[in-house]
């Protein structure tokens, strides 16, 4: 998540984000998986991206709610109450996944997920911080969702990836928002 | 410089590293159980806020429950945007599309909060949506030899 979960995503947004996101908001990186070509009016991806910036654009909402009377610590308790649900169940969608990575990779991949989680949910308690501080969520929502702007800088500084001419617009477009935002 | 500019610059910057980790993650694992994974460090994280802070104990109703929905909103929402992916949606045009999500904030709070912005906030708001739709479109790979 990335968001996230972000997230992020995100990442998580918890980015990602999940992922991003995440995650925040939620970056993922396998590529998704082929799908039977059909006529369809309105695409299935499109309606589950639709139902993804609802449910991601009410959280902000609903967060701003909550930091009227909440601090942050006992924001990120509830915060995780409400993801256990979803957690039992992906939990049994892997349970019944049989993978064929090895427990190496197995292990790499799991510590890079959890520190993806503590990460994001360190986030996730900035994030509500700056709402108890008086950030508007019509503000902080927007800053935040710039995390992308980090992840692209990461990957340009420690993972050498080259970044196309519509990224470099956008890392500008980022800073100028940043500062238009904070004044 | 106003304090919450301050905690959002810091989560915008741990989001951002969690932008490589799960990169990281999902390279060597499928993206559900990467997911897990981050669900159960959220599960960690709660456990030393618990022990190490030492949050409010009475609170409103109406505030705990928005508190539960956040989780289970962004929670949901980072599920949907894999549904998306694995629907056959294209990684650079899904991950930007969802990007939208803070216009969606930014409308309710002005709707539902009756919160204003100057001109130059919503200049800024607008850019910084149109940033991170940028951001989050990957440049084109070159053909592998």
């Amino acid at each position: 998540m990335n968001r996230k979960t972000r997230s992020s995503a995100r990442q998580a947004h918890c980015a990602t984000r999940l992922a991003t996101d995440i995650l925040g908001p939620v970056t993922a990186n396998s590529p998704p998986a082929p799908t039977p070509i059909r006529p369809a009016r309105f695409p299935r991806w499109l309606l589950w991206s639709v139902v993804t910036i609802v449910l991601w654009g009410t959280w902000g909402l609903v967060s701003k709610i909550a930091s009227e009377g909440v601090d942050a610590y006992a924001n990120q308790l509830l915060y995780t109450a409400g993801l256990a649900p979803l957690l039992v169940f992906v939990a049994f969608t892997v349970y019944k996944q049989n993978t064929d990575e090895s427990r190496k990779r197995r292990l790499q991949g799991i510590f890079w997920a959890f520190l993806t989680g503590i990460l994001g949910g360190g986030g996730n308690i900035f994030f509500f911080q700056a709402l108890v501080k008086g950030g508007k969520a019509s503000i902080v929502a927007p800053v935040t969702a710039l995390f992308p702007m980090v992840t692209v800088l990461l990957a340009l500084l420690f993972l050498k990836e080259r970044l196309g001419r519509l990224q470099w617009i956008g890392l500008i477009l980022a800073f100028a928002a940043i500062y238009l935002l904070s004044i | 410089m106003h304090a919450w500019i301050f905690f959002a610059t810091l989560a915008l910057i741990l989001w951002g590293i969690t932008g490589v980790t799960q990169k990281l993650s999902t390279n060597r694992i499928t993206s559900e159980r990467s997911f897990l994974w981050f669900c159960w460090a959220m599960v960690a994280l709660s456990g030393a806020v618990l022990v190490l802070a030492h949050p409010h104990a009475a609170l409103g109703r109406t505030v705990v429950l928005c508190s539960i929905a956040g989780g289970a909103l962004n929670g949901m929402g980072a599920w949907t945007s894999f549904r998306a992916l694995e629907s056959g949606g294209k990684a650079s045009v899904v991950i930007s599309l969802v990007s939208l999500y803070p216009l969606l904030t930014v409308v309710l709070a002005v709707l539902l909060l009756g919160e204003r912005l100057t001109l130059l906030q919503t200049a800024g708001a607008i850019l910084a949506i149109a940033a991170a739709i940028l951001l989050s479109m990957e440049a084109p790979q070159k053909a592998q030899a």
